[in-house]
């Protein structure tokens, strides 16, 4: 992604093509429905599956929006399936590995890119390495070295590890955000007496802002959807995160459809809906970091 | 009668060679690491005792999730022993079956076991008493005695030592669906295995199902697999297998082996069971999809608790194949569920204590409940068990021995080498020769 | 050390300055080297060194015998209780329907998107949307999608009298993996699709206005000017396509766990079985040092296809 040549991405250009076949764009615009409609589609049968109860869902209608609208199985969801608590854990889990992974990545890519030293290319080629580990490699060290330390069923079980694998990626996108601050403010900074840490605090931190969304959508699409970590390193229900709580749910109602949906609604709705709010930003911080990683 | 009944069971069952499982693993501990593990016992009773009656705090795992048909016994009994010990707060998780064994391993591994955790015995337990992660209950065990046969500790005790507190006891059914068997003319189920085999002919003739069987758990397919295999070769034969005195390399297994794939290849299997996990099956079974369903008599609770259903079903023992050398009342089964209590528990004394009364309850609760037979000597009034239980007790009055299921029979790694043969085996990837020498290569 | 910026300075002085500078580097390195290490490079190490052994990961671990690479040995030869070879079979179909289906799939609709079509925003909030979904959700939804007996797939199938076709999606050895390959395939086109998107985003318009000008369609534009300028964001697609079909595990595990008979098996959940569940935690290491192998090799393979195509 390391390519000079393409600039940040310019969203008010008003160009349009001049020769365009019609027929084409129909046909064009045909596929793009049927796509658009292939994905909504699963989500649209997760919410009314939510919604039913078995006899609708095994014959009577399948795919069709609900006759009685079971609003129990979400209670029953959230009550016996105590999915509020594991959407909220994994909020927090989240939030706070993405807090850190920025952290240290800042610092560690200011280290890399603004100051001159003999090793900052093999430090960084170093890091790079994380983007190709797979997080299963570790699970097992890991995990013997946190029990050691009596460091299960903890957030900061989860935490430390999604941090250390997101920091990678940070780091990545970092860089690109980075080299294109002017080098001539550092210089104007350490002119007025201002040492590595000040410029760091007063110029760095300030100018990284439009970093921040990206570094935190990369992260979290990271640490959101963790499965192998979570299920092994959390054994208490306290700490459970959603995507374990899911797949323990699905295995107490297996046969009854309906409040699994509820569940699978309550942990994606909140996400997409956000989302769909927020969508322009969310995808030009994406965008951001695909081009400047 | 019914106390009658039940004093034969547990007569009947104390003839029995349970303890041969724990004598395996004694013979394969190493007298050192035997000893060990009862030192480390040892040290924190005396500790322990000074300190009783402060109050304390105790984990527990197991395996007793919202939908486990163990359940309310657990609930019941831990509610009882709140009241009779307030000075000991209980904190228990209930993890699904398959997610627990990796997540109990793991904590073994990291001594990061809670204070009390469920178990199967024999291979499993052993596993963990080998590594000197459990506490020896010789101790505890002594005040009771009187209320907790021996033969029942046999399946987790090793080197002579006790590690385990056996709850009910288990054995593999065959279930039927009477309301379809009448539909082809069967008002029992039938007892030899000619007539088993015609009896599910004449279902598949009337498009019914004979039999369900989750094919995504594997344990499931062990359940039909190995009640052919023992009432072909008899349960001593099995027995000696299971327990590593005997090669795998029998060819009289082979040909059990082959004589389960034929009900596979006949298409006596329903096909999307192999798509399906052991309660989509069941649930299929109570809806009326199959004929039979061979699974751990724990099920008779949930069958009996569903009054349409319980009015249909019946329980009987899987008939004899070679009459030669296997014969009724050779069953698979035997004390599996148990309670142990971790070596590196600060207040282990106690929690052995504890695990004692506790595992009496669930016990207790568990038999009146229907989900197994009881391993302790029953107590209070047990006449309003359900039928189905009371039949299995009848069959198990009858039993002439017992072999241990056989992935918790096998130790860990065996116990996978095993699995993955039968796995093998049910979509008829090996043949029975096959099965045999792969496994008397690949185990040992 | 040096200190590039600070050279008229005396020797002490400097080497003074120097102490200072590095001192300063280390602690700005520190807590990303702290979580690097701890986390990732460490338990590598370990790895390396549990997968020479025979260990329980209850008692003490003795080295592989008669062989110090047996479990490696053993990854490639013991076929029924642990077939890597299908394991790995099965990551490579799933990063070669990454690479030449999801990709291309996503370059189109990055492409496509990128001529301002109506409904441009609409169509890129909706095709990124499976991304946002975990997975754990989407393997759940796809069970009940493919269920044998009640599942959306099926009694679609019966609906249109195409009832032949009807399968038990993910125990049949024949639909199996292709049951895993489709939600796995369908969740990651819009991230994939967003990546290139921003790249053709990013061709500048007065590039497209002169291939216009000198008569080129908009498909040839596409093809002779977009496609050459993103190719650096298609190399790191391809990466991340293929690595992370190597480590793919939790579509794979709530779909199948591996079945009917072990034909579906990838080498994370053979990972997970073997440590624990046979509580070969040697093996299980030997399986994570080969997967982490084989993340590198292919990110330096592919990256060695696109030099060699550049030149």
């Amino acid at each position: 992604m390391n390519d000079k040549k393409i600039k940040a991405a310019d969203f008010d250009t008003t160009y349009v093509p001049k020769k365009s076949n019609p027929v084409v764009k129909v046909i064009i615009m045909i596929l793009l429905i049927i796509w658009a409609g292939i994905n909504i589609f699963p989500i649209y049968f997760m919410f009314t599956f939510s919604l039913k109860s078995n006899e609708e869902i095994f014959g009577l209608n399948v795919a069709g929006l609900p006759r009685d609208w079971i609003w129990s199985n979400y209670s029953r969801a959230m009550g016996t399936g105590n999915m509020g608590l594991y959407f909220l854990n994994s909020i927090i889990v989240t939030g706070a590995s993405i807090l850190i992974s920025l952290i240290a990545a800042m610092m560690a890519t200011y280290a890399i890119t603004r100051i001159k030293w003999r090793g900052n290319k093999l430090t960084n080629a170093f890091f790079m390495l994380g983007l190709t580990i797979p997080i299963q490699a570790s699970i097992v060290p890991v995990y013997v070295v946190l029990s050691r330390l009596h460091w299960l069923n903890k957030y900061s079980t989860l935490i430390i590890p999604y941090s250390a694998f997101a920091l990678a990626m940070a780091i990545l996108i970092c860089t690109g955000f980075m080299v294109e601050i002017p080098f001539d403010l550092d210089e104007a900074a350490r002119i007025d007496g201002c040492g590595l840490w000040r410029t760091f605090f007063r110029i760095i931190i300030p100018l990284m802002k439009p970093a921040y969304a990206t570094i935190g959508i990369y992260s979290f699409l990271q640490c959101w959807n963790e499965f192998m970590f979570a299920n092994v390193f959390i054994s208490d229900s306290k700490h459970r995160t959603m995507p374990v709580g899911i797949q323990q749910l699905s295995g107490s109602y297996t046969t009854d459809w309906g409040p699994i949906g509820a569940a699978l609604v309550i942990a994606t709705f909140p996400t997409l809906l956000i989302y769909v709010f927020l969508s322009r930003r969310i995808q030009e911080s994406f965008i951001a970091g695909a081009v400047k990683g | 009668m019914k106390k009658r009944l039940v004093s034969v069971l547990v007569a009947a069952v104390m003839a029995l060679s349970l303890a041969a499982c724990g004598a395996e693993g004694g013979a394969a501990t190493p007298a050192g690491g035997g000893d060990a593990a009862g030192g480390s016992g040892d040290a924190p009773a005396a500790t322990a005792d000074a300190g009783s009656g402060e109050a304390i705090t105790l984990n527990m795992w197991c395996i007793a999730t919202e939908s486990d048909s163990n359940r309310h016994s657990y609930e019941a009994a831990i509610a009882d022993m709140a009241k009779n010990h307030p000075e000991i707060t209980l904190n228990w998780e209930a993890i699904e079956n398959q997610a627990y064994k990796t997540k109990i391993k793991a904590a073994v591994a990291a001594d990061e076991m809670p204070d009390i955790f469920f178990t199967w015995s024999c291979a499993f337990l052993g596993d963990f008493v080998k590594a000197n992660k459990v506490y020896c209950l010789d101790d505890a065990y002594k005040a009771y005695a009187s209320e907790l046969p021996e033969v029942m500790m046999g399946n987790s005790t090793y080197d002579g030592k006790h590690y385990g507190v056996p709850l009910t006891m288990n054995i593999v059914g065959l279930f039927a669906n009477m309301d379809l068997l009448k539909q082809v003319g069967y008002d029992e189920i039938p007892g030899s295995y000619d007539e088993f085999i015609k009896c599910c002919d004449a279902l598949k003739a009337a498009n019914i199902i004979p039999f369900g069987c989750a094919g995504k758990e594997t344990w499931c397919v062990t359940e039909y697999l190995e009640s052919v295999i023992e009432k072909s070769v008899g349960a001593d034969a099995l027995n000696d297998i299971f327990l590593g005195r005997a090669t795998w390399n029998n060819p009289d297994v082979g040909a059990a082996v082959d004589e389960f794939q034929k009900l596979v290849n006949n298409g006596y299997f329903d096909p999307s069971g192999a798509g399906l996990t052991n309660d989509e099956v069941k649930a299929n079974f109570m809806a009326g999809k199959y004929a039979f369903y061979m699974n751990g008599t724990w099920n008779c609770a949930d069958f009996a608790a569903d009054e349409a259903f319980y009015q249909k079903v019946k329980v009987s023992e899987f008939p004899v194949i070679n009459a030669d050398k296997a014969k009724l009342g050779q069953l698979i089964g035997g004390p599996s569920d148990t309670l142990a209590v971790a070596a590196s528990s600060p207040n282990a004394a106690r929690a052995a204590d504890y695990t004692f009364e506790l595992g009496k309850l669930i016990c207790h609760y568990g038999y009146l409940d229907g989900c197994g037979l009881p391993a302790w000597t029953p107590y209070g009034d047990t006449s309003g068990i359900n039928g189905l239980t009371q039949a299995v007790s009848e069959i198990c009055a009858k039993a002439d021995s017992y072999v241990l299921f056989g992935d918790t029979a096998m130790s860990a790694e065996d116990a996978t080498t095993y699995l993955s043969y039968v796995d093998q085996v049910y979509g008829c990837q090996v043949n029975g020769t096959q099965f045999i020498e792969g496994l008397a290569k690949d185990i040992r | 050390m040096t200190d590039q910026v600070v050279v008229k300075n005396p020797q002490a002085q400097r080497r003074k300055k120097n102490l200072i500078l590095g001192f300063n580097i280390f602690l700005f390195l520190l807590p990303a080297l702290f979580l690097f290490i701890s986390i990732l490079i460490a338990p590598i190490v370990v790895s390396v060194y549990r997968s020479f052994q025979d260990w329980n990961g209850m008692s003490a671990g003795k080295w592989c015998e008669p062989n110090i690479f047996q479990n490696y040995i053993d990854m490639f030869t013991n076929s029924v209780t642990m077939n890597f070879v299908v394991a790995l079979k099965n990551s490579l179909i799933l990063a070669f329907f990454s690479v030449f289906v999801q990709l291309p799939l996503s370059l189109g609709l990055a492409l496509v998107l990128g001529r301002k079509p109506k409904g441009e925003r609409f169509f890129l909030t909706v095709f990124f949307m499976p991304v946002l979904i975990s997975t754990v959700v989407i393997g759940q939804l796809w069970l009940k999608i493919y269920n044998p007996d009640y599942g959306l797939l099926n009694s679609f199938l019966k609906l249109i009298n195409l009832d032949t076709w009807t399968h038990i999606w993910v125990s049949d050895p024949k639909t199996a993996l292709g049951s895993i390959i489709v939600p796995t395939i369908w969740q990651y086109v819009g991230y994939h699709m967003l990546l290139m998107y921003a790249g053709v985003k990013g061709v500048s318009p007065d590039l497209r206005e002169a291939a216009m000008l000198d008569g080129a369609t908009p498909g040839q534009v596409d093809r002779y000017v977009v496609i050459p300028i993103i190719k650096p964001i298609i190399r790191v697609s391809v990466i991340f396509a293929v690595t992370g079909s190597l480590k793919a595990y939790d579509l794979v595990f709530i779909l199948t766990g591996g079945g009917p008979q072990k034909l579906t098996e990838v080498p994370s959940t053979l990972l997970q079985q073997q440590l624990f569940l046979a509580n070969k935690y040697g093996m299980g290491s030997a399986i994570s040092v080969m997967l982490i192998i084989l993340c590198f090799a292919f990110a330096l393979l592919i990256t060695a296809v696109f030099r060699e195509k550049d030149n």
